[in-house]
């Protein structure tokens, strides 16, 4: 295996695994947030219970987010050290802030939230909450940062020998690519989050059990999950489009399986593309919707992956796919979240088993979206490392060869196997002995009456 | 500045040296402390709101390193490719085992976490030592200061030497952090007896090897045996204050006394990051900079940020140490 590829992989592999915890770090974090200070401020029981169920959860989320985490900070030196030695001053200062201003926060606030409730004031517990949720919502930030960076580079100076030196520290975080980017990443996780605590609902729900809770979380799921599929799309779908649309052109031909440059593009809803041949199998065209969608006009002129160096696409079928599967998801889950909205308004929801059904089977889709949309980001990028700046290529270790980097993602497999393993075991646990495992007799007998 | 952002990141690796020391030094003498499930489940709640704040100080200093000095950190992580993808394993492997042992109140699964924790946080506590006692010695770099030697290399004997002294001194620091935190619990005496004991041979030996393989001019010679004299009374202190059942001021000494080595090691190397054994030149702070306007722009959000850590973890410290009901400890997770 050629040594680039093998690294490649790794970074893919150990990054979109290492994603999926921050997603529901992030997603669930202000469920979290939001239970701790009505508890505090109502001493309302049940909003307590809610708040140390989801606060569980979030931990063994938090915990192996971290652990999968560290190892993204070390690759960048061990397999990328060209790159890293070249750029490292720019893209090494929003992860140094990430480490500084935002994993500080979340883990030491996390610790006041698991283990403080005996030990601390309730309003400094409460604020813990808001800490964790913020400190995992701005490391969002650093990280869309630095990827932005590498898409779309700003406030930097070339020196002599082709090193990267930081001009602006404050272009690089308001990186108009970043902004965007970053509203679309939030609220995919928050989609997700969304789904996550409506699908636990409604398992509750379907299994019978915890039947107040399991309302209360389909409600408040439900609720999230429609405002932010909504938003995902647009504006902040829409934005990044416009983004890539504008600054990688090449990117959105590869997304879009547009071959040739037409004016008065068509969208292609489905079909297959068939590089060789240059063009689409099997598709269902919409007529000049894509010229619409990326320029707000039918008649606009896109163009197409042909009007580039073949050395110069990404790879088109990955792009391809990974953006239609999200977008295609994306669409499902404003449809679920509609239809839920509207049996939830009409009180029918909590009796509908195809309803309930519905959410408890959408949870893992959110995950497949935002992993797909991340795809489409990285992939639809090659081959740059930074855009337009430096190939992916020149940006590997030179002194560490193939060889040592399978034996490396080989051991990153049978780590991430065993952690997603016993992620899910324990997980499931938690949602298995539920939020309230030592009910009072008084809320066993109304559930006893209720599911009879 | 490029001093500057050297002694913030100094101070950022001392930070993660005493605060993560001592949770991995619970980890490698969590078995000696504590005989039953249930006194291990105490021992490592101790330092369950805390680890993963340590932790993150490994994190941020590897940011800061990556921003402040990227050259350094390119070649040194892919010239110790496969010693860092091992110590990555062992963090990961660490982390899960305290987070996992919680979740489930069974004998075997405590068992096989309280030994996965111990096992790797004592690895690390090694490989840490390790690596340190490899810079101080020097690497063999080409003239792009690349490591360019093998993995068995790295096990020198004096390197070994080093790595044996860590994991003793963070075995004594966590022992100290434990009597503190958990005063009352039954243990034997004479093993903190030995642990100084041992810990004060290894300090001279190490001091010994360290001027004999690394021979030094004056001044430089005499800051670092100075400190490392510093750091024999400081863990002589620890011994006898461990035996008088001071368990507060021991810890303070025995952070007194990592600092203290961690000063010797830089004085020994400085201005050195990366220093080389071999005809090329090893990487100083000076020359792995881009440019000193660059650092510019870093160095007062790193300055900031650390103000702001170190205010709010003095402030939850404070409050997490003093407990409001004594028979709760812990037990959030464990309902």
């Amino acid at each position: 295996m050629d040594t680039v590829a093998a690294d490649r992989l790794q970074f893919a592999f150990t990054i979109m695994f290492h994603y999926l915890f921050p997603i529901g770090t992030m997603g669930i974090a202000p469920f979290v947030a939001w239970y701790t200070l009505k508890a505090t401020r109502t001493g309302d029981e049940r909003a307590a219970k809610s708040a140390r169920f989801w606060t569980k959860i979030v931990a063994v989320n938090f915990a192996a987010g971290v652990v999968t985490g560290i190892p993204m900070e070390f690759e960048f030196g061990t397999n990328w050290a060209a790159f890293s030695a070249r750029t490292g001053n720019v893209i090494g200062q929003p992860l140094a802030m990430e480490g500084l201003y935002a994993f500080f926060l979340e883990s030491i606030f996390l610790g006041v939230l698991l283990y403080g409730r005996e030990r601390v004031a309730p309003g400094f517990h409460a604020l813990s909450a808001m800490m964790v949720c913020l400190g995992s919502w701005l490391s969002g930030y650093f990280i869309v940062v630095t990827d932005a960076w590498m898409q779309h580079p700003v406030g930097y100076l070339i020196g002599k020998d082709g090193t990267v030196a930081l001009t602006s520290l404050w272009a690089v975080l308001t990186n108009s690519f970043a902004l965007w980017q970053y509203a679309h990443v939030l609220c995919g996780a928050l989609v997700a989050g969304g789904y996550i605590v409506a699908g636990v609902g409604a398992f509750y729900l379907l299994s019978r059990r915890d039947v107040d809770f399991g309302r209360e979380f389909v409600r408040a799921g439900v609720v999230t999950a429609l405002v932010f599929s909504a938003l995902t799309i647009f504006p902040t779908g829409d934005r990044n489009g416009a983004d890539v649309t504008f600054y990688q052109p090449v990117k959105l031909a590869a997304m879009e399986g547009l071959f040739r440059s037409e004016q008065g593009a068509p969208l292609a809803i489905i079909g297959m593309p068939n590089v060789k041949g240059g063009t689409l199998l099997d598709p269902i065209m919409v007529p000049d919707l894509l010229s619409f969608l990326a320029y707000g006009n039918f008649r606009s002129s896109v163009v197409g992956l042909s009007a580039y160096a073949r050395e110069l696409w990404p790879p088109v079928e990955l792009t391809y796919y990974a953006y239609h599967i999200m977008v295609g998801l994306g669409t499902i889950f404003i449809a679920i979240a509609v239809l839920s909205a509207l049996l939830l308004v009409t009180k029918r929801l909590y009796r509908s088993t195809l309803g309930l059904w519905m959410l408890m089977l959408a949870m893992p889709f959110p995950y497949i979206a935002s992993e797909a949309g991340w795809v489409v980001t990285e992939v639809g990028r090659q081959p740059w490392i930074v855009y337009g700046l430096m190939r992916t290529s020149a940006g590997v270790s030179t002194n560490v060869g193939a060889g040592e980097v399978v034996f490396t993602l080989l051991g990153f497999a049978g780590m991430y196997f065993l952690l997603g393993f016993l992620f899910l075991f324990v997980t499931l646990r938690e949602i298995g002995h539920g939020p309230d495992p030592h009910p009072s007799e008084g809320q066993l007998l109304r559930a006893t009456a209720q599911s009879a | 500045m490029s001093v500057l952002a050297f002694v913030l990141l100094a101070a950022m690796l001392v930070t993660y040296a005493l605060l993560d020391g001592y949770d991995l030094g619970v980890g490698a003498v969590v078995h000696l402390f504590a005989r039953s499930d249930e006194e291990r489940g105490a021992a490592i709640a101790s330092i369950g709101p805390f680890w993963n704040g340590n932790e993150v100080w490994l994190i941020a200093a590897g940011g800061v390193l990556f921003a402040v000095f990227p050259r350094a950190y390119a070649s040194s992580f892919s010239g110790f490719y496969l010693p860092f993808m091992i110590v990555l394993w062992l963090l990961i492997f660490r982390g899960i085992s305290l987070e996992l042992r919680s979740h489930y109140p069974n004998r075997l699964w405590h068992d096989f976490w309280d030994w996965a924790f111990s096992l790797s946080s004592g690895s690390l506590a090694l490989l840490l030592g390790v690596a340190l006692g490899n810079l101080i010695a020097g690497l063999p770099l080409d003239e792009h200061a690349t490591f360019v030697g093998s993995f068995a290399l790295l096990l020198n004997p004096y390197a070994l030497a080093v790595g044996a002294f860590s994991l003793l001194v963070l075995a004594l620091h966590g022992w100290c952090y434990l009597r503190m935190s958990l005063p009352d619990a039954p243990v034997r005496l004479s093993i903190g007896r030995g642990l100084s004991l041992a810990v004060l041979l290894l300090d001279v030996l190490v001091t010994a090897l360290t001027i004999v393989a690394h021979p030094m001019g004056g001044p430089r010679l005499a800051i670092a045996g100075l400190l490392g004299f510093a750091a024999f009374a400081a863990f002589c202190a620890a011994g006898i204050m461990l035996r008088r059942e001071k368990s507060v001021v021991a810890f303070g000494a025995t952070s007194a006394g990592i600092v203290a080595l961690l000063g010797a090691a830089v004085a020994t190397v400085y201005p050195y990051l990366i220093p080389s054994s071999t005809r090329y030149p090893g990487l100083t702070i000076f020359d792995s900079v881009p440019n000193s306007a660059a650092l510019a722009g870093i160095v007062p959000v790193v300055v900031v940020g650390l103000i702001i850590v170190y205010t709010y973890l003095f402030l939850v410290v404070r409050r997490l140490i003093r407990v409001r009901d004594p028979k709760n400890v812990g037990v959030s997770l464990a309902e």
